[in-house]
């Protein structure tokens, strides 16, 4: 076995000689050229100055989720450009299956002291790793807590690369918004149109639910994972007016509007037009043509394509408005700087995030991976304009980006969007009142926050 | 065969010294630490010393992420636990014994049910018994997948035969009521087939002449099966009972994979609330409380399990 | 199994009850079986058919899924890592199952009783919460990303130690007493006459050991690192079996095809074991019942 293991590291490093031949090290060497880490530090201690690419040799790691489907080309071709730019730098990948283990791993990781560079996080993820000082500061990074390219970013897509403290400590990364997926040719069928305000959509969802097709499933979420369903149910309150969570995250969870937004999910359930599932239920039902509608990520528009197999005419459009007007939530992570990595490192990731949100490589990367564009200089790229014209559904969600909401990043959080899942299980599972089994979990959430 | 007829020979409690002084010289020796060591110190490495670390952690409000930030909270975690009421611990012990008694119970009864149905030979009965231990060979991780399909409330296999069948249809893991059994469902499907090869085993090993005598005597096969059979299984009935109630306490995977503890809670288990509270919401002290009470459980469990198989004194656990 | 003159007495009356007991049989097989079935089918349909109602029952032999799901992580190395992992563990396993079981069945030493508790209590403790800790460790111990810490710490069984320790619980006083007139060493005689004796348990232990560690999913993702493309990639087929459901949808039809694929040699393997592993716990549960 031990002749094994050592065949395996030779091959390990004949690989590595082979993608890293311009930069060589497979470690941050302590003999880095001067000109490279001078710089950092300086920018480090002093702050005010940005960071400058580094010169020597640096390996930064980058724990992710992009391992699946067309997302895990669309991630080697990212990291290739880069590496193709900056000879120097080396980008190891640490891909994990899914995004809970993602989670676990990062935060063994930090505990053991082997933090990668960068890593995938959500907004609550990022707050816990904060709080215990695990994370450097974009301003470390950028010299500044507002660099320029943050002013390129789509308006809701800046509010989120910040915690609840108003510094900037997140990097956007995959992010994307809710969009309707609808069988075209069905929907026609049954002569209706599409819907535009949650009310048509009440109305639609009951009038097409007949001979063996419901309306639409949903995953209600889990108390440990929000789904979509979770998110849909968040849109509608919001949707209603309603306000949530304040900014210091105080719950809002049996205010009337949100009992509004569950009482709207009941009685469609009631009524036999909504069903609930687990694992992308509403894209099955749809695919096999027994669902109407599906409400589901702009980035999931794939996996829609491959279920619905050419059958029928996938209809996409923007979700209906609430009477408080428009409202979406983004989806996906923001990528953080973890505070172990060296200077050179921090200056190596600085410009990887940098990169990797340019206008150019933003246009290769949502076009190919589905998720948005983080900048709307995006948008005129070539690559961009191509996909645009054969998915003209990408216009209506992008324009969505700049009102889309996130919410606060606080650890408990988290916990508090499994409250709401219990509670929307509650109310179209077990038949509580919606108002009984909000207020179920807004003190659940209220003793959260207080547990900190 | 010969092990086993070599095994009721050996009628005389070997724990016992035997008397000889060759064989006691034999016996003794301070050696015996050292031949327990390799699989002590891998215990000792990986076990022990992260679960004394648990203990530890169990009794402060803990910091993972850093420790220097830890809070002293005595047994806060402990009280906070019996006051929690999303999920109430109450409710997640109780599932766990639900599951445990529902396992323990379905699952010896049908292995031994199978294991009578199948111990003839045959080519037909042997075909039978490897699909009846299949599933066990396969990942829970892929098959407890392919089962939240097979549950799935709208086009779900499970669905589809009820529906054939005419019966009333089940939202499965959709509902509250529905979920636990279903769950249930898939574990004996994946357990059944281990416990089933155990007493086939140990049927094979009964005396035929017991059950011919109770024949003679003109004993019904039910009055035969249940003072005769049933009987001699008793060391080997205590043994599946044994393994099924530790890893049934224990089981965490296809609660994750196929209820996420859900809906509402309904397949929360002490050991996926473990998962929940130490891993998902990093909360590491109350986790590690829940950590230690599912640990004393199964403690108790096994105590008073001991208990009640007196005189199986050499029970294999 | 062995006719008793009463039972052929009864052949007349009983042979419609063995033709029952038969179609029961059979039922109850293809009721286990169907799950399986089924997933071949799914994984042979065209992308779109897994989701019909009524079910699809007969496979449409569209193979489209399967070379999808082959090119979808490197099954070939993943399966060797597997195999690997599983058969080193399977003979630390042994080995330290022997010894161990060999001390607390056989030997007398002060601590002997403690010991026997300590491991005993390893069997109870919550796994989930052990893995940070243990990561920790591991990482401490250079041992990340290594086939070591996917060896090691499932390197001993309680399990298998208390097999172990109950077939020679029940081994004749005789046996140890004619050995130690032999004057012969513990280790030789554990060597020539335990080894044989205990081999049933054995069995049971290797396939058990082998089974956990096939099926173990959460350890191996927490313990190694890397995109499984890497060549130098030693995580299992668990983790690539993993990859087909992520945060924006599933991909059914590809899981169910590489469900197929890699159970497949596991199920072949084991009919090819089959009467060793049937004989093997026919023979253990004799030792159960000392």
């Amino acid at each position: 076995m031990r002749k094994r293991i050592s065949a395996a590291a030779g091959l390990a490093a004949l690989a590595l000689t082979a993608t890293a031949c311009a930069g060589g090290g497979t470690s941050t060497p302590k003999t880095a050229p001067a000109a490279g880490s001078g710089s950092g530090s300086d920018a480090k201690s002093g702050g005010g100055t940005e960071l400058a690419v580094p010169t020597g040799p640096v390996t930064i790691t980058f724990e992710e989720a992009m391992t699946i489907g067309t997302l895990k080309p669309s991630m080697d071709k990212l990291v290739a450009d880069f590496q193709a730019k900056y000879p120097n730098i080396t980008v190891k990948l640490q891909g994990d299956p899914d995004y809970a283990t993602m989670y676990t791993k990062e935060k063994a990781e930090v505990q053991a002291g082997n933090a990668p560079t960068l890593g995938q996080a959500y907004e609550s993820w990022a707050s816990y790793f904060q709080s215990a000082g695990k994370l450097t500061p974009i301003s470390e990074l950028a010299g500044t807590d507002t660099p320029p390219q943050l002013a390129t970013f789509y308006k809701g897509i800046q509010d989120d690369t910040k915690l609840p403290d108003g510094k900037t400590w997140m990097w956007p990364f995959n992010k994307s918004v809710l969009i309707l997926f609808y069988n075209a040719d069905l929907l026609a069928k049954d002569g209706q149109s599409v819907p535009k305000t949650w009310d048509d959509y009440a109305g639609v969802m009951k009038a097409v639910s007949k001979d063996g097709v419901t309306g639409s499933t949903i995953d209600p979420g889990s108390a440990t994972a929000a789904a979509f369903g979770t998110q849909w149910f968040e849109i509608l309150a919001k949707g209603n007016g309603a306000t949530l969570y304040d900014k210091d995250g105080a719950p809002h969870l049996n205010d009337p509007n949100v009992v509004k937004a569950l009482q709207y999910l009941k009685d469609l359930k009631d009524a036999g037009a909504l069903a609930t599932g687990k694992n992308y239920p509403g894209e099955t039902a749809l695919g096999a043509q027994k669902g109407m509608f599906d409400i589901s990520s702009a980035a999931g528009y794939g996996f829609e394509n491959k279920t619905v197999g050419g059958k029928f005419k996938l209809g996409i459009t923007a979700l209906p408005a609430g009477q408080a007007g428009a409202v979406n939530e983004l989806t996906g992570t923001n990528i953080v700087v973890f505070s172990s990595a060296t200077a050179e490192q921090k200056a190596a990731a600085w410009a990887f995030l940098k990169f990797i949100t340019s206008p150019e490589e933003q246009a290769q990367w949502a076009s190919t991976s589905g998720y948005l564009p983080v900048t709307s200089q995006a948008m005129t790229q070539p690559a961009m304009r191509d996909f645009v014209a054969k998915n003209p559904y990408e216009t209506a969600a992008v324009s969505e980006l700049d009102t889309a909401f996130a919410l606060p990043g606080f650890n408990w959080i988290f916990k508090c969007q499994g409250y709401e899942a219990t509670a929307i299980q509650e109310a179209l599972e077990n038949g509580k009142q919606p108002a009984d089994a909000l207020s179920t979990a807004q003190s659940a959430c209220a003793a959260a926050k207080a547990q900190g | 065969m010969s092990t086993a007829t070599r095994a009721r020979q050996a009628t005389a409690a070997p724990t016992r010294p035997p008397r000889r002084g060759a064989a006691r010289d034999f016996r003794a020796t301070r050696w015996g630490w050292a031949y327990s060591a390799p699989a002590v110190l891998v215990f000792l490495a990986f076990v022990i010393i992260p679960t004394g670390y648990t203990f530890y952690v169990s009794l402060w409000k803990w910091n993972a992420l850093n420790p220097a930030l830890s809070k002293f909270k005595g047994l806060g975690n402990y009280r906070r636990l019996w006051e929690s009421t999303q999920p109430a611990f109450l409710s997640s012990l109780w599932h766990s014994l639900y599951f445990t008694g529902a396992m323990v119970l379905g699952g010896t009864a049908l292995s031994l049910a199978l294991a009578l149905l199948l111990q003839r030979g045959g080519a037909l009965l042997n075909g039978t018994r490897l699909a009846i231990f299949l599933p066990h060979a396969t990942p829970v991780i892929a098959t407890s997948m392919i089962w939240t399909w097979i549950f799935n409330g709208k086009f779900g296999l499970a669905d589809w035969i009820l529906h054939s069948l005419h019966l009333p249809t089940s939202q499965w893991l959709q509902s509250s009521s529905s979920a636990m059994p279903a769950v249930i469902v898939y574990s004996l499907w994946h357990e059944v087939g281990f416990t089933t090869v155990v007493f086939l085993g140990g049927l094979a090993t009964l005396s035929h002449e017991l059950s011919e005598a109770a024949r003679v005597d003109g004993c019904s096969a039910w009055q035969e099966f249940w003072h005769i059979t049933w009987h001699q299984l008793k060391p080997v009935t205590v043994f599946v009972v044994a393994i099924t109630a530790i890893t049934s306490l224990q089981a965490f995977t296809q609660f994750y994979q196929l209820a996420n503890g859900g809906p509402a809670y309904a397949t929360t288990t002490l050991s996926y609330l473990v998962y929940q509270e130490a891993f998902v919401f990093s909360d590491t002290g109350y986790g590690a409380a829940l950590a230690v009470v599912l640990f004393a459980v199964t403690v108790f469990f096994t105590l008073v399990r001991r208990r009640t198989a007196a005189g199986e004194s050499h029970a294999l656990v | 199994m062995s006719k008793t003159p009463a039972s052929r007495g009864m052949a007349g009356a009983s042979r419609a009850g063995r033709w029952a007991r038969r179609a029961l049989a059979v039922l109850i097989g293809a009721a286990f079986v169907f799950p399986f079935y089924w997933t071949v089918v799914i994984s042979l349909g065209h992308p779109g058919e897994f989701s019909n109602f009524p079910p699809l029952l007969v496979p449409h032999w569209d193979w489209s899924n399967w070379s999808r799901a082959w090119h979808a992580a490197p099954w070939p190395r993943l399966f060797g890592n597997t195999i690997l992992i599983a058969s080193c563990t399977v003979l630390l396993c042994l080995a330290t199952s022997l010894l161990a079981g060999f001390a607390f069945g056989v030997l007398r030493f002060p601590g002997r009783k403690f010991l026997t508790l300590l491991v005993l209590a390893v069997l109870m403790m919550p796994g989930t919460v052990l893995i940070i800790p243990d990561y920790v460790l591991a990482n401490d111990l250079h041992l990340l990303n290594t086939y070591w810490i996917q060896i090691i710490p499932w390197g001993a069984s309680v399990f298998g130690i208390f097999l172990v320790r109950q077939f020679f619980l029940t081994m004749p006083a005789e046996i140890l007493d004619a050995a130690a007139l032999d004057g012969a060493s513990r280790l030789r005689f554990l060597r020539s006459i335990g080894v044989p004796m205990v081999r049933p348990a054995l069995v049971i232990v290797a396939i058990n050991v082998f089974l956990g560690s096939w099926n173990s999913f959460l350890w191996p993702v927490i313990m190694t690192n890397s995109n499984m493309e890497s060549s130098d990639t030693v995580q299992p087929i668990e983790v690539g079996l993993s990859t087909f459901a992520n945060a924006e949808g599933t991909d059914f039809p590809g899981l169910a095809a590489a469900v197929t694929f890699t159970t497949l040699p596991v199920m072949v393997f084991f009919l090819l074991l089959q009467r060793q592993f049937i004989r093997g716990a026919l023979s253990a549960a004799g030792g159960v019942r000392g």
